[in-house]
C-alpha cells in the first residue's frame, strides 16, 4: 500500500515535471519517468504483459518520436525563454492546487467503493484473449497505426517546392 | 381501380397550382385548361366507384384516410364539372388582368382542397383541406381590385372564426365518438352530441354562406375577380357546405324528426332565405344582387335538409346542384355584361337583349330557374322542398313561399333593368361577348334546361343513391308532385309578374319595380341600417372589438415593448456574455469539461 | 454480408495505395463515391442478398458480432450520403494532388471508424473505432497546416484525450463489474448491480466521455474552434456525421440498450439537452462567421436529439433518430453552403457578405431550405422531427421541456434569419459583382441535400413508417 502511494505520488511528481520544465531533454526523461511508474503500477496489479508493452512501446518508442519530433522545431531566444517559463507558471500554477484539494476532499469524505468485485478469471492468457476474441479490436488497432502513419506523412512531410 | 388512385384528384391540381407561381406567362392558360380537364376526366372515371385509401399518418396517430363512394363522387363530379367550366370562361376573362399566374394557382388548389375535402374521411384530415380553402379564399379576394384586401380580411375573420367552432366539434365529437374516421361515426342526440352537432354546423353552414356567416359575400362581390363569384360563393362553397351538413345529419348524427336541431336547421333556414332575398330586391348592382341570392338560395337547401323527411333531403340536395348551376350561371352572364360593357352597375345598363343575345337568352333561362319556374330545374327542387316544410309547419312553407316570391321579383328587375328597357346610348358600341365566355354560359343554361325537364337524370344518379334505404324504395323523378302545391306556387309566380308590371309603370322604370317594398314603411328604416351594414355580424363584432382593444391598448404596449426591446436586448447581451466566454483558450474548456463532469457525477448520486 | 461494410474500405485503403498517385487520385473517387452510394442504395433498399447472406467461410478466420436495428440503418444511410457530399465537397475544394490523396485515405479511414461503431456491439471495440474516427478527424482539421486549422485540431485532440480517459475508466469500471464487455453482459450486469456507486460513476464517467464528443454544453469548448478551423471538405463530414456518429449515436446505443434509461440519467439527458439548446442558440445570435455559427446551431440542434433521447418514450426515441437523420442532413446542406461561399469569397466572416443571392442563386436558395429546415419550418423535414420530439415530450408529462424546446426554436428562427438577411438577401454588397455561382461538385451536392431535405419534409409519413 506504501509503495503504491509512493509510486502515484511519484508519477504525479513527474507528470508536472514534464509539463512545466523548459528544457526538452528534462522534459523527455520525465516523460519516460510517467512511462516507467505505470508500468511498474501495472506490474503490481498482476498483469505483466501489459507492463511489459508499456515499458517498451511507452517509455521507448513514443519518447523517441517525441524527442525527433520536438528537435525540428526552432530554439526559442533566451528572453523569449524567461518569458514563456514565467507564462507557463502563471498558466498552470493551479493545476498541482487542484490536486490536492481534491486529493484532501477524498480524504475528508471517504466515498465507500461499496462495491463486491467478481472474481475475474485470470486463466485466460492476455494473447489468447487477443487472438482469439477481439479480432474486431486487432482491426482497429491496425487502423489506428495506419492513421497515425497517415497523420505524421501528412503533418510533417514538408510540401516539395 | 387502385385505392390511391384515390391520391391524383388532390396531387395533381395541387402540384400544378404550386407549379403555377413559377411557370412562364403563355403556360399558364394551356396548363390550367389541361389540369381542369383532366380533373374533370378523373372526376368522371372515379364517379361511382367505391374506394378506400388510408395510411397511417402523423407518426401512426392519425390515419390518413380517404373515401370514395356516391356522394364524394358526385359532389367531386359537379365540382371538377364547374372548375372546368370556370377555367374556360376565366380564359378569356381574365385575359390583361393583373396576378393571373395567382388566380391559375388558387383555382387549382382550390380543386385540390376541395377534392381533399369531399374525399376525406378523417375530420382532422378534412379539417386541413377545409382551412386550406379558407386561405385560397382569402388570397383569391385579395387579388380583386385594389380595395379587396379589407374585403378578404373581413371573409378571412369570418370564416376563420367558423372553422374555429368547427374546430371545437370536431374535437367534442372525437371524445364522444372515440374516433376521427367520419364514416364510423354514429352518435346519438345527447346534449353534449347536440352541442357538437351545432359546432360542425357553424363551419358547415358558414362554408355554404348562410346568416348570419354571409356579410362578406356582397363585399366580396364588388372586389373579389368575378369568376372567383361564380366558382366560389355560386358553386363550390355551397356544394362543400352541405355535402358536410348532410354528411353530419345523416351519417354523423342521429338526426330525427321534431329535435330541436332539426327545428334549428329550419329556422335558420327559413330567416336566410327571408332576409337575404330582401335585401337581395333593393340592391342596385347586378354582381351584388347575385351575391344576396347566393346567401338566400343557401336557405332552401338547409331548410330542406334541416326537415329530416326524405322528401325534403333530396329537394336540398336537388337544390344544391341546382343553386351551383344557375347560380354560376348568373354570375357568368354579369361577367359576361361587365366585361362587355365595363359596368355592373344596373343604372347605367339597358336594353342589351339585341346587343347580347345570346348572353340574355342564358340570363332567361337561368332567371327562370332560380325563381322556380316550371319547368326549368329551379321548380323541381323547390317544390320537394315545399312539400317537405309543409309536413313539418306551415310557417317554414309560407317563409319558402315568400322568398321565392321576392326572388322572381329581383330576377324580373334585374333583367328589365339590364337587358330590356330603354337601351342606352353609351351603350351602342357594346357586342356579344366571346365565344370563351359564351360557351360555359350555354353548357349551364342547356344543363338548367335538362335538369329540369329529364329530372329523373339527376335525381336518380347522382341525388337518390345517396339517401339509399333511407328512401324506402320511393322516387321523386318525373312530374308527380303536389298539385296543390304547383298551382300556389304559380299562383306566386304570376304574382310577383304583375306587381312587377304594374310597379315599372307606376314609376316608370324597371329598376325602381320594388321601390313600394323598399320605401313602406317599416322596411324603409329597416332597410336603410341595413344598407349601413348595421346588422352585419361582423362589423357589430368589428365595434366590440374596437371597444376592446382600447382596453387592451396599454397592455398592448407593455407586450409590444417585451418582444421588440426587452427579449431582443437580453437575448443579444447574454450572447454577447457566452461569446466573452469563448476565449478560445482551451485549459478554460478543459475546466468546463471537468467541472460538468463533477456536476453529471453529483447529479447522479443518488 | 454486413461485415463488409467495414472490411470493403479497409482492404480499399491498402489496395489503392498500391497505384502511383496521379492515378490513384482519380481512382479512388471513382471507388469511395461508389461505395459511399453503394451504402446508401443497400439501406435504403435494404436487398435480401446483402442482409441475410452469412460469410461463411471468413467467419472462421474473422469473427464480426454485430446488430442491425432502425437507429444503425438510419446511421448508415446518414454516414453513405455525407461521406458522399464531403468527396465530392473536396473534389472541388482541395486542389492540390497529394493533399487530395491524403484526404481520401482520411475519409476511408474515417468511414470505417464510423460504420464499425455504428455496428459493434462491445464497448471496448466502440471505443476504439470512436478513436479511430476521432484520430483521422483531428488530422483532417490539421490537415492545411495553418495556425487556425493546427489549434482547432490541438483542442480538440486535447478535450477528446479527456473524453478517452472518461470512457476508458468507465469501460474498465465496467469490465470490473461484469466480467466482460459486450453489450448483453454490461447490460445483464448492470441491471443485477443495482445501484452502487460504482456503477453510477461508471455510468456518469461514460456519459461525460461521450458529451465531450457529441459538444454538449458545457462539454463542448473544442467544438466551434473545430468546426470553424476545418478545411471545407472536413467540416463538412465531421458536421454533419463524425460527431453525430461518435457522440450522440453511442450515447444513445448506450443509454437505451445497455444503461438502460433510469429516471436520474433520463433527467440528466433532458437537461443537458435543453441548456444545450439554449446556450447554443443564443451563443449563435452574435456569430460573425458564418462557420462558427453554424457550429453553435449544430451545438443546438444536438441538444434536441438528447432531449429527445432523454425523454426515452418510443415517440420520443423515433423523433430523436429522425431530428439525427435531419439534423445529418441540413447541417451538411448548411456547411457546403459555407463551402462555396468561402471559395468564391475567400472568407467566412458574414459582415463582407451582402445580396450573394444574385450571383450565386442555387447556394442562396438551397441554404434557405437549409436554414428554414433547420429552424423547424413546415412542411420541411426539420419541421417534423422537432414536431415530434415536443409532441412526445408533451405526452410524457414534461411540459416545461416541451414549451422550452418550442421557445427555443423561435430563437433558432431569430439567428438564421438576421443570418440570411446578412448573407444571402437584399443589396448586393459592393466589391462582390464579380462573383460566380461555385463548382459544379458543389451545385451538386447542394441540391442533392435539398431536394431530401424537401421530399423527406413531403412524405414523412412514409418516412417515419421506414424501417
Amino acid at each position: 500500500m506504501a509503495l503504491n502511494l509512493i509510486l502515484l505520488v511519484l508519477l504525479l511528481v513527474a507528470g508536472i515535471w514534464t509539463v512545466l520544465t523548459t528544457r526538452l531533454v528534462r522534459s523527455v526523461v520525465g516523460l519516460a519517468l510517467v512511462s516507467a511508474v505505470v508500468s511498474i503500477l501495472i506490474f503490481r496489479l498482476n498483469s505483466p504483459l501489459a507492463a511489459a508493452f508499456e515499458l517498451s512501446v511507452c517509455a521507448g518508442l513514443i519518447s523517441v518520436i517525441f524527442v525527433t519530433t520536438i528537435s525540428f522545431t526552432q530554439r526559442l531566444t533566451a528572453e523569449r525563454l524567461e518569458e514563456r517559463r514565467k507564462e507557463r507558471l502563471g498558466k498552470y500554477w493551479y493545476l498541482p492546487v487542484i490536486l490536492i484539494i481534491f486529493g484532501i476532499l477524498l480524504v475528508v469524505f471517504k466515498p465507500k467503493l461499496d462495491f463486491p468485485l467478481p472474481q475475474v478469471p485470470s486463466e485466460q492468457d492476455t494473447r489468447n484473449i487477443i487472438w482469439h476474441m477481439r479480432h474486431v479490436d486487432l482491426l482497429g488497432q491496425i487502423l489506428i497505426i495506419l492513421a497515425g502513419v497517415f497523420g505524421v506523412v501528412i503533418l510533417f512531410k514538408e510540401p516539395k517546392k | 381501380m387502385k385505392p390511391s388512385v384515390l391520391l391524383l384528384p388532390i396531387l395533381i391540381p395541387a402540384i400544378f397550382g404550386a407549379l403555377m407561381f413559377i411557370l412562364p406567362r403563355k403556360a399558364r392558360h394551356t396548363v390550367a385548361f389541361l389540369v381542369a380537364g383532366i380533373n374533370l376526366a378523373l372526376a368522371i372515371a372515379l364517379f361511382r366507384n367505391n374506394l378506400i385509401y388510408s395510411f397511417p399518418w402523423f407518426a401512426g396517430k392519425i390515419e390518413f384516410a380517404l373515401r370514395l363512394y356516391q356522394f364524394s363522387g358526385f359532389i367531386m363530379l359537379s365540382a371538377a364539372f364547374f372548375a372546368f367550366l370556370i377555367v374556360i370562361y376565366s380564359l378569356n376573362f381574365m385575359k390583361g388582368k393583373n396576378l393571373q399566374n395567382q388566380f391559375y394557382a388558387y383555382i387549382l388548389l382550390c380543386i385540390a382542397m376541395a377534392n381533399g375535402a369531399v374525399l376525406a374521411d378523417n375530420l382532422l384530415l378534412l379539417l386541413f383541406f377545409w382551412e386550406g380553402l379558407l386561405l385560397i379564399l382569402f388570397g383569391f379576394i385579395a387579388i380583386g381590385r385594389p380595395g379587396a384586401f379589407k374585403t378578404a380580411t373581413k371573409a378571412f375573420i369570418i370564416v376563420g372564426i367558423s372553422d374555429l367552432c368547427m374546430m371545437i366539434g370536431i374535437a367534442l365529437t372525437w371524445m364522444q365518438a372515440g374516433t376521427l374516421t367520419i364514416s364510423k361515426i354514429n352518435l346519438a342526440l345527447t346534449p353534449m352530441a347536440g352541442f357538437a352537432f351545432i359546432m360542425l354546423m357553424i363551419g358547415a353552414i358558414s362554408k355554404a354562406g348562410s346568416m348570419p356567416f354571409h356579410s362578406w359575400i356582397p363585399d366580396a362581390a364588388d372586389d373579389a375577380p368575378l369568376p372567383f363569384m361564380a366558382f366560389l360563393p355560386a358553386s363550390l362553397e355551397k356544394l362543400l357546405g352541405i355535402y358536410f351538413l348532410t354528411r353530419i345529419s345523416l351519417d354523423m348524427f342521429k338526426l330525427a324528426i321534431g329535435s330541436w336541431i332539426s327545428i334549428l336547421l329550419m329556422a335558420i333556414g327559413a330567416i336566410t332565405i327571408i332576409l337575404a332575398v330582401m335585401m337581395a330586391l333593393v340592391q342596385k348592382d347586378y354582381k351584388r344582387l347575385l351575391s344576396y341570392h347566393a346567401i338566400s338560395q343557401v336557405g332552401y337547401m338547409i331548410l330542406g335538409i334541416g326537415t329530416c323527411v326524405p322528401v325534403g333531403i333530396v329537394g336540398g340536395l336537388f337544390h344544391m346542384i341546382n343553386n351551383a348551376l344557375y347560380k354560376s350561371g348568373l354570375f357568368l352572364t354579369g361577367g359576361a355584361v361587365e366585361k362587355q360593357t365595363g359596368t355592373t352597375d344596373l343604372h347605367s345598363l339597358g336594353g342589351l337583349r339585341f346587343k347580347m343575345p345570346i348572353t340574355c337568352a342564358c340570363f332567361l333561362i337561368t332567371a327562370a330557374s332560380i325563381s322556380g319556374m316550371p319547368p326549368f330545374n329551379g321548380f323541381f327542387s323547390k317544390e320537394l322542398i315545399y312539400d317537405a316544410a309543409l309536413s313539418r309547419g306551415m310557417i317554414f312553407y309560407l317563409a319558402a313561399v315568400v322568398g321565392s316570391f321576392f326572388t322572381a321579383a329581383s330576377f324580373l328587375k334585374l333583367g328589365h333593368a339590364a337587358f330590356f328597357g330603354k337601351e342606352r346610348n353609351e351603350l351602342k358600341a357594346v357586342k356579344e361577348a366571346p365565344l370563351s365566355l359564351l360557351v360555359p354560359m350555354i353548357v349551364i343554361a342547356l344543363t338548367c334546361v335538362i335538369f329540369g325537364i329529364f329530372n329523373y337524370l339527376p335525381l336518380n344518379h347522382f341525388i337518390q343513391p345517396v339517401l339509399g334505404a333511407r328512401l324506402e324504395g320511393h322516387s321523386y323523378a318525373g312530374f308527380h308532385v303536389n298539385i296543390v302545391l304547383t298551382l300556389i306556387t304559380i299562383l306566386v309566380l304570376a304574382g310577383a309578374f304583375i306587381h312587377h308590371i304594374f310597379m315599372a309603370k307606376l314609376k316608370g322604370e324597371g329598376l325602381k319595380a320594388a321601390d313600394d317594398i323598399r320605401y313602406a314603411p317599416v322596411l324603409s328604416q329597416t332597410y336603410d341600417l341595413a344598407q349601413k351594414r348595421f346588422f352585419d355580424p361582423y362589423e357589430i363584432g368589428l365595434k366590440g372589438m374596437n371597444v376592446f382593444s382600447r382596453i387592451l391598448w396599454a397592455a398592448d404596449k407593455g407586450i409590444d415593448w417585451v418582444y421588440n426591446s426587452f427579449v431582443p436586448g437580453v437575448s443579444y447581451g447574454v450572447s454577447k456574455g457566452i461569446r466573452r466566454m469563448h476565449t478560445g483558450y482551451y485549459p478554460v474548456y478543459i475546466s468546463w469539461a471537468l467541472v460538468g463532469m463533477f456536476a453529471v457525477l453529483y447529479f447522479l448520486r443518488k | 454480408m454486413v461485415p463488409l461494410f467495414v472490411l470493403i474500405p479497409f482492404f480499399s485503403i491498402i489496395i489503392l495505395n498500391l497505384f502511383p498517385k496521379k492515378l490513384m487520385q482519380h481512382l479512388s473517387f471513382v471507388w469511395l463515391g461508389f461505395l459511399s452510394l453503394a451504402q446508401v442504395y443497400l439501406v435504403a433498399a435494404r436487398p435480401v442478398w446483402f442482409w441475410d447472406t452469412k460469410l461463411e467461410l471468413w467467419n472462421l478466420l474473422f469473427s464480426f458480432r454485430y446488430s442491425v436495428d432502425v437507429i444503425t440503418l438510419v446511421m448508415l444511410l446518414c454516414i453513405g450520403i455525407v461521406v458522399f457530399i464531403s468527396l465530392l465537397a473536396s473534389r472541388a475544394m482541395i486542389s492540390d494532388v497529394h493533399q487530395r490523396v491524403n484526404f481520401k485515405n482520411l475519409l476511408l479511414v474515417s468511414l470505417i471508424g464510423m460504420n464499425a461503431t455504428v455496428l459493434v456491439t462491445d464497448v471496448f471495440s466502440l471505443y476504439v473505432f470512436i478513436e479511430i474516427t476521432a484520430v483521422s478527424s483531428y488530422i483532417m482539421i490539421a490537415m492545411n497546416k495553418d495556425r487556425l486549422g493546427l489549434e482547432g485540431a490541438f483542442k480538440y485532440l486535447i478535450l477528446s484525450a479527456i473524453a478517452t480517459v472518461m470512457m476508458l475508466v468507465a469501460i474498465s469500471l465496467l469490465l470490473l463489474l461484469t466480467g466482460n464487455t459486450s453489450f448483453e453482459a454490461v447490460g445483464a450486469g448492470l441491471a443485477g448491480a443495482g445501484n452502487s456507486l460504482f456503477v453510477r460513476v461508471s455510468i456518469g464517467l461514460f456519459l461525460c466521455g461521450l458529451f465531450i464528443k457529441s459538444g454538449l454544453v458545457p462539454f463542448h469548448g473544442w467544438l466551434p474552434d473545430a468546426y470553424s478551423a476545418a478545411p471545407a471538405p472536413a467540416s463538412i463530414l465531421l458536421a454533419g456525421i463524425v460527431t453525430k456518429v461518435s457522440g450522440v449515436y453511442v450515447l444513445m446505443r448506450l443509454a437505451i440498450s445497455v444503461f438502460g434509461l433510469t429516471p436520474s440519467v433520463q433527467a440528466l439527458l433532458m437537461f443537458i439537452g435543453a441548456v444545450s439548446i439554449i446556450i447554443g442558440a443564443v451563443a449563435a445570435l452574435t456569430q460573425t462567421d458564418f462557420k462558427r455559427m453554424l457550429a453553435y446551431s449544430s451545438i443546438s440542434q444536438i441538444g434536441y436529439i438528447i432531449l429527445g433521447v432523454g425523454c426515452g418514450t418510443k415517440l420520443a426515441l423515433i423523433g430523436a433518430v429522425f431530428h439525427l437523420f435531419n439534423h445529418a442532413i441540413f447541417k451538411s446542406l448548411l456547411f457546403v453552403n459555407a463551402a462555396s461561399v468561402e471559395k468564391e469569397l475567400g472568407t467566412t466572416d458574414m459582415d463582407k457578405m451582402g445580396g450573394l443571392t444574385q450571383r450565386m442563386p442555387v447556394t442562396g436558395i438551397t441554404s434557405v431550405i437549409g436554414l428554414l429546415s433547420t429552424a423547424g419550418i413546415p412542411p420541411l423535414s426539420g419541421f417534423w422531427s422537432k414536431f415530434i420530439i415536443i409532441i412526445a415530450l408533451w405526452q410524457a408529462g414534461n411540459f416545461g421541456y416541451a414549451a422550452f424546446a418550442l421557445l427555443a426554436s423561435i430563437i433558432t428562427l431569430a439567428y438564421f434569419l438576421s443570418m440570411q438577411r446578412k448573407v444571402f438577401f437584399g443589396k448586393l454588397r459592393s466589391g462582390l459583382e464579380n462573383i460566380k455561382e461555385s463548382s459544379m461538385g458543389l451545385i451538386v451536392s447542394q441540391a442533392v441535400l435539398a431536394i431530401i431535405t424537401l421530399v423527406v419534409g413531403l412524405i414523412f409519413p412514409l418516412v417515419i413508417s421506414w424501417r
